[in-house]
């Protein structure tokens, strides 16, 4: 599954700290930064950039040659792949962020009390995120979503359910180490209360760690959510989403490959610029 | 050593009880009533009952998951809704196809990532770089589709689908891995065609594992390089490639080890993918019909031998760790 790397920052250096920390960043990376984006413009404008609605039929039939009227053809049900690509990446970006986001607010939430807390707090939330830690997430995702029956919400809840561990691990090493140093005495000592203490001084300290791990992730997440489209455990027909639409184009692969090729491609050109901007950001973060 | 061992083994049984305990929560939670679809529609009420407190639903559910757990443990799991029969059966038809699936692509994965990990370890050049991310960004049935575009339909050289040539028949064999009945049946005509129908399954399969071991083993070389031991060994006046293969390598394998382990778990979900991809008759491609056919029983079936397998495989990998590196013995 999307295993999150572990990273460390070398204890937790403040975000501000480079006057243009973008020179650090590699071209390669910035130009992953920049198609992601374009994406998530494309994503968000979706409605008004495409040029058929992404469900219904057009008049020219189905299954035709990529051409100037039809950018990338049309399906087997005569409907605008290029249409239902646009907007299966609005659906798949905005579902990996979304899965992100919950193990984001799930894992931070368990990691921040367990570091905060200590003791036999931390001792029993570590021990229930390792439980999950150790369990197979994607093959759990599929008995989650087939149980639940197939919906694009079923799907995010269960792939949100299994990605909050290393989350989780990340904040609370991050809150544990900042605990011992200095500020946090010197902000006890002002006696201020605890969820400030926990939330404006301890918590801001694991951001760049959680921020570097979240943007290697979305590649991972946006490839698992398509390989759970692809076996039908995806928003249902005739939602346009990339991996049902390879699945569904597979029957005419030999004769038509332009069907499932070009999701399939849109896939990989997504994950690729997640990586690359993924990478960007773990080198823009460690050289704060 | 031993308690180390034995804290382990408790582990272990610990990850299996929950694992049991989830699939049992999943099967309680079905929105379609499991008897209704076992009796049939036009069911009396009294029917629907009497079947109901055969099978026990009629209990409490902690009392329900005790008597899941005893027929889990004697192999005993509900009967598929799709085929009819017990899941145990379908899966005993279906898992040693993907076995050997997935066998061959973790023998794959395992070279294969070494042998990127190992090539890239002193380079810092983009291009390898580029290419392993591209590798983990690329979705296995995009890879599946290109390569058969190439190699089946293009070249002619390789089979697009299923285990065998049609002209073959299989050994009636021990294991049913039909690249190892051959060997035993002395067949090598089935064990090459075997071997000719693994190429691009097993391929497709290994190569996100492969990149993501490849990653892991370059930055922990990366790191064992610039140790005191390996500027000693040089000193020496070792070959460069003896200093990276006999000095570098062993005390780098710890982390590709436990990547190794988690790659387990994306292998077995990728072959979900991939067998439907190729018609591969394994546990993949079952799963794909149950889940477009609703039947659940046969979806937790696989969860629970696939999930059991993943965890024991990785218990295994986290006891061979302790054994090999006397390091992680003292924690």
């Amino acid at each position: 599954m999307g295993v999150a790397e572990p990273v460390t920052l070398g204890g937790a250096l403040p975000l501000r700290r480079r006057a243009i920390p973008s020179l650090k960043v590699g071209r390669l990376e910035k130009i992953g930064l920049a198609v992601l984006a374009l994406t998530t413009i494309g994503a968000l404008a979706a409605p008004l950039l495409a040029p058929y609605a992404p469900t219904l039929p057009v008049s020219a039939g189905p299954l035709l040659k990529p051409s100037a009227a039809h950018l990338l053809g049309t399906d087997d049900l005569s409907r605008d792949i290029a249409s239902r690509v646009l907007y299966g990446i609005r659906s798949s970006w905005f579902s990996a962020i979304a899965v992100i986001a919950s193990g984001v607010l799930i894992g931070g939430l368990i990691g921040l009390v367990a570091g905060f807390k200590g003791g036999w707090v931390d001792t029993v939330l570590m021990r229930i995120t390792d439980l999950f830690l150790a369990l197979p997430g994607p093959i759990l995702a599929i008995a989650i979503v087939a149980s639940l029956g197939p919906s694009l919400p079923h799907t995010l809840l269960a792939v949100g359910v299994v990605w909050w561990p290393w989350y989780a691990r990340i904040v609370r090493g991050e809150v544990r180490a900042l605990m011992v140093r200095p500020h946090i005495d010197a902000a006890r000592l002002a006696r201020i209360g605890r969820m400030r203490l926990a939330f404006r001084h301890a918590l801001p300290g694991a951001l760049p760690a959680v921020l570097v791990t979240a943007s290697l992730d979305v590649g991972n997440l946006v490839l698992t959510l398509a390989g759970l489209a692809f076996i039908g455990l995806g928003a249902p027909p005739p939602a346009p989403e990339l991996g049902s639409m390879v699945a569904q184009g597979l029957p005419y692969f030999f004769g038509q490959p332009w069907v499932c090729l070009a999701p399939a491609v849109a896939i990989f050109v997504l994950a690729f610029a997640a990586n690359l901007a993924g990478d960007g950001i773990r080198d823009l973060l460690r050289h704060t | 050593m031993a308690r180390l061992v034995l804290s382990r083994l408790a582990a272990l049984a610990v990850i299996l009880l929950a694992l049991s305990a989830i699939v049992f929560a999943l099967e309680a939670m079905i929105p379609s009533d499991p008897v209704r679809a076992m009796v049939g529609a036009s069911a009396t009420k009294e029917a629907v009952a009497a079947k109901r407190h055969e099978l026990g639903f009629d209990k409490p559910l902690p009392v329900q998951y005790v008597r899941f757990l005893g027929r889990a443990a004697t192999g005993n799991l509900s009967d598929s809704l799709r085929t009819r029969r017990p899941v145990v059966t379908d899966l005993g038809n279906f898992l040693p196809a993907t076995l050997e699936l997935a066998g061959a692509a973790a023998i794959i994965a395992a070279v294969l990532g070494g042998l990127l990990g190992i090539a890239t370890a002193r380079g810092k050049g983009t291009a390898p770089r580029l290419l392993m991310l591209a590798g983990a960004s690329a979705p296995p049935f995009l890879l599946a589709l290109a390569l058969l575009m190439l190699f089946y339909s293009k070249w002619h050289i390789l089979p697009s689908s299923g285990r065998l040539s049609s002209s073959i028949t299989p050994p009636a064999g021990p294991t049913g891995l039909l690249v190892i009945d051959g060997l035993v049946h002395g067949r090598f005509d089935v064990v090459s065609d075997a071997l000719w129908h693994l190429a691009l399954p097993a391929f497709c399969l290994a190569l996100g594992p492969a990149v993501a071991l490849g990653r892991t083993l370059r930055s922990s070389l990366q790191t064992v390089l610039t140790q005191d031991h390996i500027r000693t060994a040089r000193a020496k006046g070792l070959k460069e490639r003896t200093v990276l293969l006999r000095h570098a390598l062993r005390s780098a394998l710890n982390a590709p080890l436990t990547m190794g382990g988690l790659q387990v778990g994306l292998l077995l979900a990728g072959v979900v993918v991939i067998e439907s991809v190729f018609a591969w008759p394994g546990v993949g491609l079952y799963t794909v019909q149950s889940i477009s056919s609703t039947d659940f029983p046969a979806v937790a079936g696989v969860t629970l031998v696939l999930g059991a397998l993943y965890v024991v495989i990785n218990s295994l990998v986290d006891l061979a760790q302790i054994v090999a590196d006397p390091r992680l013995r003292a924690a």
